[in-house]
């Protein structure tokens, strides 16, 4: 299983999308970060909306504004494209039918495509959060902040640099983990095309679906099993100084993707008849 | 008791409406070189896909080794294959294709017959070229040291020469025979027909996912009814062949004669030849693989299944 996951992250990691993918994780929350810096310097603007306004006060809150910009659609594609690409761009190459032709369970071939492409997905969400903490530390220190709760309506509380810190890595990894679902349901359209870019576009869709669906409050209880209904979860650590019960439901349903999800992409992949 | 490598029982394939395969059965036994033969669509590569494992028959069962064949299985690290065109990582070296092949099937590169490989490749300083800069030819080269590294006893080769050019076809070709000539057993699907002549000893002929006939090159193309003689006195042998009524249409064609036998065996004409004191040179089916091969195409859309059995008693 080790060499199979060495050989499939040595084929992903390779490729020149994965230095674009790079470059872009590094640039844009550097770029966010320089436009925070820029606004807050300026006495006729405001500062922008929550986490944004509040940035500037530490670097160490700063990765958190940066993940809440980049989780709901930056983050999503890349981790669509590399839970859409696992399986199909193999099947696109013509190479599939090669690793197949060793005597390797497709069953472990599939978990180890999805191990990569989870790996990587975390990869990128943690070089977001290091490239924000990073300009941030440059251009804004490491203070302890004061937050107004919901707003100001609940007064004000204070988070300790450390405290920071801690939550920053909490988000980060929730942030990561969120993509679980997305990972599943990436690999299983991946293991139903030929055509990486439809297995992508499909995974990405489904995502953008998702959060349309979700913002329709109509909708009730349904939308608890959306797999971005939770997404934002992490949040409330920095705007209400608590760790949210949702984050623990949010969990529970992207394991339950994961494994549901994952169970039919194993299922599919190994009735599949190879024609690639 | 003979040593089956190969062994499709019974096997059918269907994708939607079509049968691709239907009731498909033929086993190769070890050191033969296997030729597979059949127009575009005959069930070929469909069969050669379930062969290893990478389609699923909806009836019947492929065995490799004695073993029923399932996806994965252990039997695969006994066999080579191409399927269709070789195909790689685009954006890593052939170098790193070989080695990440075969890791990613749990080998060792200590175990892997490198070397040996690579000679056969014969791609140089482009080795450590990336695979998208190669040219079709290049990689074919490539998936022939690929599946040589594992010293299989089986190769499985569908259409090794598509899409390359005569120059290449030829390299291929010349390589196959080397391989064959080494002792491997070989399943080689083609539809040119001068390739499966050339190299394989034993074929078949299918179409429409059906079996049309087997057995030796030789045998196949020993089912045509035209055949070709030399002699030293053409005239005398003129004379003579238009007289037996086993003999139609004979004809003086450059150094010797043609003519169709209506029924009996060729050994009949050389017999009446030598008995009327004619010096007999040579005699020999005047038609190559191909005219068998559309021979018995046509006799197959035709509804009979000629076995060539049959097809040579009846010449």
């Amino acid at each position: 299983m080790i060499a199979l996951i060495r050989t499939e992250f040595t084929k992903a990691a390779s490729r020149t999308r994965s230095l674009v993918i790079l470059l872009l994780l590094i640039g844009l929350p550097t770029l966010i970060v320089v436009a925070i810096n820029a606004r807050s310097g300026r006495p006729d603007r405001d500062g922008g909306e929550g986490l944004f306004r509040l940035a500037s006060q530490s670097g160490l809150l700063v990765p958190a504004a940066v993940l809440s910009a980049t989780s709901g659609f930056l983050l999503i594609v890349i981790a669509g494209t590399l839970a859409g690409d696992s399986v199909a761009s193999d099947a696109n190459w013509g190479n599939l039918r090669y690793l197949l032709m060793r005597p390797v369970s497709r069953a472990r071939l599939l978990i180890a495509k999805a191990f990569v492409a989870g790996m990587l997905i975390w990869a990128a969400t943690i070089l977001v959060t290091l490239a924000a903490l990073i300009a941030g530390l440059i251009l804004f220190g490491a203070h302890p902040v004061t937050i107004p709760s919901l707003g100001g309506l609940l007064g004000t509380f204070n988070i300790s640099g450390g405290a920071l810190a801690l939550r920053v890595l909490i988000a980060t990894a929730y942030v990561a983990f969120g993509f679980s679902a997305l990972l599943a349901i990436g690999t299983l359209f991946s293991t139903l095309t030929d055509t990486a870019a439809s297995a992508i576009g499909a995974t990405v869709g489904v995502y953008i679906v998702s959060e349309i669906l979700n913002s329709i409050t109509q909708l009730g209880q349904v939308r608890y099993a959306f797999p971005t209904h939770y997404l934002d979860a992490w949040e409330t650590m920095f705007t209400q100084n608590t760790y949210s019960k949702e984050m623990i439901v949010g969990i529970v349903v992207q394991v339950a993707y994961l494994v549901v999800v994952g169970a039919v992409a194993i299922a599919v992949f190994d009735r599949k008849d190879i024609r690639s | 008791m003979s040593d089956v490598i190969v062994e499709v029982d019974g096997v059918s394939k269907r994708f939607g409406e079509v049968n691709a395969v239907e009731d498909f059965s033929f086993h190769v036994e070890r050191g033969q070189v296997y030729g597979l033969l059949g127009p575009n669509g005959a069930g070929k590569s469909t069969t050669l896909r379930m062969i290893m494992g990478l389609e699923r028959p909806n009836s019947g069962v492929t065995r490799l080794f004695g073993t029923a064949v399932t996806a994965g299985c252990p039997e695969l690290t006994r066999v080579g294959a191409i399927v269709e065109q070789a195909a790689f990582v685009p954006h890593l070296s052939g170098m790193r294709n070989l080695k990440l092949w075969w890791m990613a099937g749990g080998g060792r590169m200590a175990d892997a017959d490198l070397d040996n490989a690579l000679a056969i490749a014969d791609l140089g300083e482009a080795i450590d070229r990336k695979v998208k800069t190669y040219s079709q030819g290049m990689k074919q080269r490539l998936g022939f040291a690929r599946l040589l590294l594992g010293r299989p006893e089986l190769l499985v080769l569908d259409e090794p020469t598509n899409g390359l050019d005569p120059g290449e076809i030829r390299e291929i070709r010349e390589l196959i025979g080397r391989l064959t000539h080494q002792g491997a057993t070989v399943l080689l699907s083609s539809h040119h027909l001068s390739e499966v002549e050339q190299v394989c000893s034993h074929a078949l002929v299918m179409n429409h996912g059906r079996l049309i006939t087997s057995g030796t090159v030789s045998d196949l193309v020993g089912t045509t009814k035209s055949i070709y003689v030399e002699v030293d006195d053409r005239a005398a042998a003129h004379e003579l062949l238009v007289q037996l009524p086993s003999v139609i249409n004979v004809q003086m064609q450059g150094d010797g004669l043609v003519m169709v036998l209506r029924d009996g065996r060729r050994s009949d004409v050389g017999a009446a030849l030598v008995s009327a004191g004619i010096r007999l040179e040579t005699l020999m089916p005047t038609q190559r693989l191909e005219d068998a091969f559309l021979d018995l195409l046509a006799a197959g859309d035709g509804g009979a299944v000629p076995s060539l059995q049959a097809a040579q008693v009846s010449s």
